[in-house]
């Protein structure tokens, strides 16, 4: 078993290796790369400077070739494409991946200063859709057919049929002062008086601004974790080791919350394993939309702006995260199930 | 499985003599038998009922709601601009272009000397800025304009409705493609094992570690590089284009299923009869095996098409769906998060959302229901 999962961390090698070729080559062979949009920039600032917004962007500005070979130079944009990768590779290894075009800074720094925002976030979301969704399944499952049953079930229809982010925007129109109610702030991690709030404010400060953000991750998470749940525990109860468990005399509560509850909740407990990459992964639509300046939304703002290196940092963060969660999910498998024997 | 004990074909022998004799049944197919049971299952079956008659209706569309005409009675003559292009001269308007039809009718009904409009029953279009509306756009919803309008003042309603045909058949058709790719590389993995099949599940896992919607991003975002500093759409592929990158993503899913049932099938006897009578390997692979294996991929369909739709409203939300002036409802969505005041640029797209998606689940409830039943039995 060992052995597995050693070669199971040596597979992540080619498949980091894969994954970001075929990125870097996709983003280094199409135009509009950060060498265009500087001759773009200068182009339009010389344009501004004669004459004010007349004249196009596109003619009369020559720029002289070796400004723009000193401007491919500072890019790396010279060499080849596969030294590139080579050299970018070379830097990743040494834990250095690059600097950022728009920020001037180390990319490692810029995506860092994102870490803390985005568990948060990940992590409270996580937390409590367990703690809600698990007792809920279970629950649902022992009033299978009930009116609660039922009724519980409109609301994981609703979080199979809408996607997280996008009920955000309609929590943000409800409850964010828009047209309606003004019960919530209209975006943002954290208030701007942050540092001058004492602990409690900052409690409820911190509640205040994560409340609906919270809420759309875990509708996401809601629908397929409860019926999870429930399925799980619904097969078990039909299992013989129950059956036996019922013919000992034993009462219901404890059959079902000590012996069949106890095997339904491992295929619960896989998901731990994803807990690293669910904490970036899928949320930057709800980061968007909330305006969090988390992981998700750096990468998506660098892809808008073309900030390769902050793009393939987050990539390379993110799909390692990805990978290892994988792999994480299979270890949490074999301690919590006894019976499962990886080959 | 289970649903593979056919019913004896001389059910009637025994009971013969107190029923009257029945005509000679033909067996019924497994298909047929979970078709009816889908039948049975209202909720889906309503709902599949009422997302066919709405998509059937979403290509006469047109006709329904438009700008255009269906009929003008001018002088005598009738003309039909739907069809044919008719500048605004041709109906005495001293005009340059294509007429307003609206005032057009309405000149007419002032006019009432025999000539006359007909209008669709919603006579606005997709892609038409209502600029003689009075205040600034987004309007409210009125009586004219249910839903209101966007910040282009093109009806929201009319956006809706062109939407919902523009969202499923882009989600069918993602999912057409991908499945046929992943039905055809799941096979071949499955029925040939082997090196083919471990090298090939190693590629599909490095593939499928890619982050879906981040990298999907990325490449649309570099197809056609326009960037506007300051706003938010960036690059917008066109239609197809945005279904092949789609489908170049999506396709992995239903591989590891295909591969597992054509696995489990080929053991089986009728696989070796087959290779007996020296059937061809595709003919045993696509005749024989795959009509068998096909559990999944029709159980997995409806919500391959919930995540289809899913992903075009996120990406047209982000900006890099489809081309811009394509009714869709993820761009009303983004609009609706600028203008947060205008709540129908919200709710209205969110509720379009939300109902088909739910009609679709439905559906799909009830199709693992029939296809892929499962019993669940309790003691107490």
């Amino acid at each position: 078993m060992t052995g597995y999962f050693i070669r199971r961390f040596l597979l992540i090698i080619p498949t980091f290796l894969g994954i970001t070729l075929a990125v870097f080559v996709v983003m280094h062979f199409v135009p509009g790369g950060p060498v265009e949009r500087q001759i773009m920039r200068y182009k339009m600032a010389a344009a501004m400077g004669e004459g004010g917004a007349g004249g196009g962007v596109s003619r009369g500005v020559e720029i002289p070739a070796e400004a723009i070979e000193e401007m491919k130079r500072y890019y790396g944009f010279d060499k080849p494409v596969h030294i590139r990768y080579a050299l970018w590779l070379w830097n990743v290894l040494h834990l250095d991946l690059g600097r950022s075009y728009i920020y001037q800074d180390p990319v490692w720094d810029v995506i860092k200063s994102r870490f803390p925002i985005s568990i948060f976030l990940g992590l409270t979301g996580f937390v409590l859709s367990y703690l809600v969704c698990v007792p809920l399944g279970v629950w649902k499952a022992v009033k299978h057919g009930s009116k609660f049953d039922f009724l519980s079930s409109f609301v994981v229809f609703l979080g199979y049929s809408v996607p997280g982010w996008a009920l955000g925007t309609a929590l943000l129109v409800l409850f964010g002062g828009g047209s309606f109610l003004s019960i919530f702030p209209l975006g943002g991690f954290r208030p701007d008086n942050w540092q001058y709030l004492g602990f409690f404010q900052k409690i409820t400060a911190q509640i205040h601004y994560m409340f609906l953000p919270v809420l759309c991750y875990m509708i996401a998470e809601f629908a397929t974790l409860t019926i999870l749940t429930k399925n799980s525990l619904m097969e078990n109860l039909g299992q013989d080791y129950v059956r036996t468990a019922f013919a000992k005399g034993l009462n219901e509560q404890r059959v079902i919350f000590v012996h069949a509850l106890r095997n339904s909740l491992i295929p619960i407990a896989t998901g731990l394993g994803h807990v690293i990459s669910l904490i970036l992964a899928g949320a930057f639509l709800i980061e968007k939309v909330f305006n969090i300046d988390g992981m998700g939304y750096l990468g998506y703002t660098s892809i808008l702006q073309r900030d390769y290196p902050v793009a393939l940092g987050i990539l390379v963060i993110s799909s390692l995260l990805l990978l290892i969660g994988n792999i994480l999910s299979d270890i949490v498998y074999v301690i919590v199930d006894p019976r499962i024997r990886f080959k | 499985m289970k649903e593979d004990v056919l019913p004896p074909i001389e059910e009637t022998a025994g009971a013969g003599a107190l029923a009257p004799p029945l005509p000679p049944k033909r067996s019924v197919s497994i298909f047929r038998k979970r078709v009816r049971k889908f039948k049975t299952l209202k909720r889906g079956y309503y709902s599949f009922v009422i997302l066919l008659v709405a998509y059937a209706i979403s290509f006469i569309l047109p006709v329904l709601i438009n700008n255009k005409p269906l009929i003008v009675h001018y002088h005598g003559k009738y003309y039909f601009p739907m069809v044919t292009y008719y500048p605004a001269s041709e109906f005495g308007q001293n005009a340059f272009g294509e007429p307003n039809y609206r005032e057009l009718k309405r000149e007419f009904a002032s006019r009432s000397d025999g000539d006359w409009v007909l209008m669709p029953i919603y006579p606005y279009s997709a892609t038409e800025s209502l600029l003689d509306l009075p205040g600034s756009p987004p309007h409210p919803p009125s009586r004219g304009h249910i839903f209101g309008t966007d910040d282009r003042a093109r009806d929201v309603f009319v956006r809706l409705a062109y939407g919902f045909n523009v969202s499923l058949t882009f989600a069918l058709l993602v999912l057409a493609i991908s499945y046929v790719v992943g039905v055809f590389v799941g096979a071949m993995l499955g029925y040939f094992g082997g090196k083919l099949d471990i090298l090939g599940q190693r590629a599909i896992e490095i593939w499928s570690s890619l982050p879906f919607l981040y990298t999907i991003i990325i490449v649309s975002s570099i197809i056609i590089p326009i960037y506007i500093p300051g706003r938010n759409l960036v690059a917008q592929p066109s239609f197809w284009l945005l279904i092949a990158i789609l489908t170049i993503f999506d396709w992995m899913g239903i591989t590891y299923y295909v591969r597992g049932e054509f696995y489990r099938e080929k053991a089986k006897d009728y696989v070796g009869a087959a290779i007996a009578m020296g059937v061809s390997e595709p003919a045993i692979m696509f005749k024989h095996i795959l009509p068998n294996a096909l559990t999944p991929v029709v159980s997995f369909a409806p919500f391959g098409v919930v995540a289809n739709i899913e992903a075009l409203v996120a990406l047209d939300f982000l900006g890099f769906g489809l081309p811009a002036p394509t009714p869709s409802w993820g761009e009303l969505i983004s609009q609706g998060t600028n203008y947060l005041t205008d709540w129908w640029l919200v709710f209205f797209p969110l509720a379009a959302v939300f109902v088909t998606l739910l009609l679709i689940v439905f559906i799909g409830e009830a199709v693992r229901e029939a296809f892929d039943p499962k019993e669940y039995s309790r003691l107490r």
